[in-house]
C-alpha cells in the first residue's frame, strides 16, 4: 500500500512538475452552446452557420499560423467552428471527417495527411452532400469534388531557385569552377515535398552548365533524419556550394550541420553556401535579415487562407453541394534582391512584427 | 562425414550465425567503403558515432524492457516530453542548464514509474499501457509548446560539438558511458540476472524468489530515464525541438535492438556488442545510401531489405540452436 501510494505521489508530482512548463493559460473561448428545441426553430435566415476544419497536425509553424487564420476569421464571421486533429493518422481523420458528417456541418475543409487520404475524404464529403474544402496540401487526383486552396509548389521553389542559380552563375564566372548542389527532399508521400524537389530539379536542368550533380538528402520531415543524413553528405561532398531545403523548418538542422564545418557564413563570406528554402517562416525572414539566406520560396499563406474561406462560404450560401474548384495561390520568392518591396509579403515576417520582432 | 565432423561444422556454423549482426555490420561498412573509400575517413565514422548515439542510448533502455517480455512504445513521445520541457524550463522561468537537464531526467523517471504502476499494479498490458502514454505524452507536450518549436540555447548546442579526450564527442562518450553501465547491471550484478530470469520465464523466476515486480518496475523506469537522456542528447545536436520531434523513434529504438539479437518474447539479448551493433548498423546503412547517392526512393527499401535479412538470419541461428539442443538431448538419452 505504502509503495503503491509513494507511485501515486511520484505521478501527482510529475503532473506538477510539467504543468509548471505550461505558458499562462489563455482564456478559454466560451463553449459553443449545443443545438436546442427553440434554436431549431430559429428562422433560417439566423441559423448559425457550423464548419468543421480537420487538420493532420499543428507540427510547424506554418500548419499553425494557417490554422490560426482560418479559425480566426470563421470565428469574425460568427460561424462555429468544430476542429478535429488527426494527430498525423489519415484514418482517424477520416473516422473525424464522419464525424462531423454526422453533425450534418455546413462544410467541411480539411489539411489533409496526404494527397490519397484527401481524395477518400473528399469523396465521403460528395456521397454526403456537404461542401468540401483542403487546404494547402492538394489531393492526389480529382476523383472527388473539392475546393482545392494550394500553393504552387514547383513554380514557387522554381523561383526561388533561379535567384540562388543567379548566384551560382557569379560564383562560376568568377572562380571558374561548376558549383556543386544539394537539395534536401521532404516526405516522398508528401505532394507538396515531390512538388519542391521537382522545382529545384527545373531550374537545375536549365543551368546545367554551371552546375555539377546534386546531391540528394532524403529528410522524410523529420530532424533526426535530417541531421544524420546532411551530415553524411556534407562529409561525402566537402564542396558542396549551393543548398536548397523542402522546408524552412529544417534552418536548425541545417546550421548545427554547417556551422562546426566553418560553412554557416553570410553572404559575401568565401564560405559562404547559397542557400534557400519553401515555406517563409520566421526564422527563414531572420536569416534572411542576418544574410545568411539568399532566397525563400514563400507560400502565400493568408492568401490561401482567404481564397479556401470565400470558395466555401460561396458555396454554402448558393447551396451547392460538391462544388469544385482549384484555386493556386502563385505565391513569390523573397530573395536578398527584392527584399525591399516584398520582405513583408511574407508570413514569417508579418508574424515577427506582430510579436514586436520587427 | 563422421558424427564428430558433423559436430564441429554444427557448431561452426551455430558460432557464425551468433554473430550475424558484427559480421554483417562488418560487411556492410566495407563494402561502402570499398566503393567510396572516404566512407573510410574518421570525420564519417564520427558521424554515425554520433548520429547512433541517441538512438542507442534509447535502444538499450528498450532492450531491458524487451529482456523482461515486455515492450515500451512510448519513448519517442517521451523524448518529446523531456526535450520540450527542459527547453521551455530555461526559456521561460530561467532554470539553470543543470537543473533544466534534471528536471527531464526526473520526467522520465516519473513515467517510468507510473508505466510500472499500470504494470504491476493495475495489471494492465504494457502495450496498451505504453501507447496509451505515447499518446498521452505527445498531446501534453503539443499542449505545452502550442506547436511552436523551442529553441536551446546556443551554449547547449555548442555540447555536442564538445570532444573529451580530444577526440571523443560528447554524444558519444556519453553513449560509452551507458553502455559500460548497463553491461556490467546486466552481465555482473544479481539485478541483471533477475531480469534475464523474469524474461525467460517469469513463473519459474518467481518461484526461485526473485521480485518479478521489482525488476519490471526497475527496467520500466530505466528505460524512460534512458529515453529522457536520449532526447536530451539528440536536442544538444539539433538546437531545437519541434512538434514532430520523437515521432517513430521507438520503431527505430525496438529495430536497433531485434537487430541486434534481442529477442521480442523476453530473457535473450546483450547490449554489447547486440544492441550498439544494431543501432550502428541502421547508422551504417543510412550513411552508406547517402555516400553512394542512391535513388531516394530505394533507399527505404534497400535499408529495410537489409533489416530484414539480419533478422531472417538471426531466426536461422535460433533454429539451429533449437536442433542442436534436441540433438544433445536425444545423445544424452542414448
Amino acid at each position: 500500500m505504502k509503495r503503491a501510494l509513494s507511485i501515486v505521489m511520484l505521478v501527482v508530482m510529475f503532473a506538477v512538475l510539467v504543468t509548471a512548463c505550461a505558458p499562462k493559460p489563455e482564456p478559454a473561448a466560451a463553449p459553443a452552446p449545443e443545438a436546442t428545441p427553440a434554436a431549431a426553430e430559429q428562422p433560417a435566415a439566423e441559423k448559425k452557420l457550423k464548419i468543421a476544419f480537420a487538420y493532420q497536425d499543428l507540427e510547424t509553424e506554418f500548419w499553425v499560423a494557417g490554422h490560426k487564420a482560418i479559425v480566426e476569421t470563421l470565428k469574425a464571421k460568427g460561424i462555429e467552428v468544430i476542429e478535429f486533429n488527426a494527430n498525423e493518422d489519415a484514418n482517424k481523420q477520416l473516422e473525424q471527417v464522419n464525424d462531423a458528417i454526422a453533425q450534418k456541418v455546413d462544410g467541411i475543409i480539411i489539411i489533409p495527411q496526404d494527397g490519397e487520404s484527401a481524395v477518400a475524404i473528399g469523396e465521403a464529403c460528395n456521397s454526403a452532400g456537404i461542401p468540401f474544402g483542403v487546404f494547402n496540401r492538394p489531393p492526389s487526383n480529382k476523383d472527388a469534388k473539392a475546393l482545392v486552396a494550394v500553393a504552387d509548389n514547383v513554380t514557387i521553389s522554381a523561383k526561388a531557385m533561379e535567384h540562388m542559380a543567379l548566384e551560382a552563375r557569379k560564383v562560376f564566372e568568377k572562380t571558374g569552377k561548376k558549383v556543386k548542389p544539394l537539395v534536401m527532399v521532404g516526405d516522398l508521400g508528401d505532394p507538396n515535398a515531390v512538388g519542391r524537389y521537382q522545382g529545384f530539379k527545373n531550374v537545375y536542368e536549365k543551368n546545367k552548365d554551371i552546375f555539377t550533380e546534386y546531391i540528394e538528402v532524403p529528410t522524410k520531415w523529420d530532424s533526426n533524419t535530417a541531421l544524420a543524413n546532411l551530415k553524411s553528405a556534407m562529409a561525402a561532398n566537402k564542396d558542396v556550394g549551393l543548398l536548397f531545403c523542402g522546408s524552412d523548418f529544417l534552418y536548425p538542422v541545417i546550421k548545427s550541420v554547417l556551422e562546426p564545418l566553418g560553412k554557416w557564413q553570410k553572404i559575401g563570406d568565401p564560405n559562404h553556401i547559397i542557400m534557400g528554402a519553401v515555406d517563409g517562416d520566421m526564422t527563414a525572414g531572420k536569416l534572411m535579415d542576418e544574410g545568411y539566406v539568399d532566397a525563400t520560396a514563400v507560400q502565400d499563406l493568408y492568401y490561401e487562407a482567404e481564397l479556401i474561406l470565400t470558395g466555401m462560404l460561396e458555396a454554402i450560401e448558393k447551396g451547392e453541394k460538391t462544388p469544385e474548384k482549384w484555386m493556386d495561390d502563385p505565391g513569390f520568392a523573397l530573395t536578398q534582391a527584392n527584399m525591399g518591396e516584398m520582405k513583408m509579403r511574407m508570413w514569417g515576417n508579418k508574424l515577427r512584427q506582430e510579436k514586436g520582432e520587427l | 562425414m563422421n558424427n564428430n565432423n558433423k559436430a564441429n561444422m554444427s557448431a561452426f556454423a551455430l558460432k557464425l550465425l551468433k554473430n550475424i549482426p558484427l559480421l554483417l555490420f562488418i560487411l556492410v561498412f566495407v563494402v561502402f567503403g570499398l566503393i567510396t573509400p572516404v566512407f573510410f575517413e574518421w570525420d564519417n565514422i564520427e558521424n554515425i558515432l554520433t548520429s547512433s548515439s541517441y538512438i542507442g542510448i534509447v535502444a538499450i533502455g528498450m532492450t531491458l524492457v524487451l529482456l523482461t517480455g515486455g515492450i515500451d512504445l512510448s519513448v519517442g513521445s517521451l523524448m518529446f516530453l523531456s526535450a520540450s520541457s527542459a527547453g521551455l524550463l530555461i526559456r521561460n522561468f530561467g532554470f539553470p542548464i543543470w537543473l533544466a537537464i534534471v528536471s527531464a531526467i526526473v520526467i522520465g523517471l516519473l513515467v517510468g514509474a507510473f508505466h510500472a504502476f499500470c504494470i504491476n499494479k493495475l495489471k494492465l498490458v504494457p502495450f496498451i499501457v505504453t501507447l496509451s502514454t505515447l499518446v498521452a505524452l505527445k498531446g501534453l507536450t503539443l499542449m505545452l509548446t502550442k506547436s511552436v518549436a523551442v529553441e536551446w540555447p546556443s551554449a547547449i548546442t555548442g555540447m555536442a560539438s564538445r570532444r573529451l579526450l580530444g577526440f571523443i564527442p560528447l554524444p558519444v562518450f556519453i553513449f560509452i558511458v551507458i553502455i559500460i553501465l548497463v553491461q556490467l547491471m546486466l552481465k555482473s550484478t544479481p539485478l541483471g540476472r533477475h531480469i534475464y530470469a523474469v524474461g525467460y520465464n517469469s513463473e519459474v523466476a518467481a518461484k526461485a524468489g526473485i521480485d518479478h515486480i521489482k525488476i519490471i518496475a526497475v527496467v520500466y523506469i530505466l528505460c524512460s530515464v534512458l529515453a529522457a537522456i536520449g532526447g536530451i542528447i539528440s536536442v544538444t545536436q539539433l538546437g531545437i525541438v519541434n512538434a514532430g520531434y520523437g515521432e517513430g523513434e521507438e520503431f527505430k529504438a525496438i529495430a536497433a535492438a531485434v537487430l541486434g539479437g534481442t529477442s521480442l518474447s523476453g530473457g535473450v539479448g546483450s547490449v554489447f556488442p547486440g544492441v550498439v551493433i544494431g543501432t550502428l548498423l541502421i547508422q551504417v546503412v543510412q550513411a552508406g545510401l547517402v555516400y553512394l547517392q542512391v535513388d531516394i526512393y530505394m533507399q527505404p527499401i534497400i535499408t529495410a531489405g537489409i533489416i530484414l535479412l539480419a533478422i531472417l538470419l538471426d531466426s536461422l541461428r535460433t533454429m539451429l540452436e533449437k536442433r542442436l539442443e534436441r540433438r544433445n538431448i536425444t545423445k544424452s538419452c542414448e
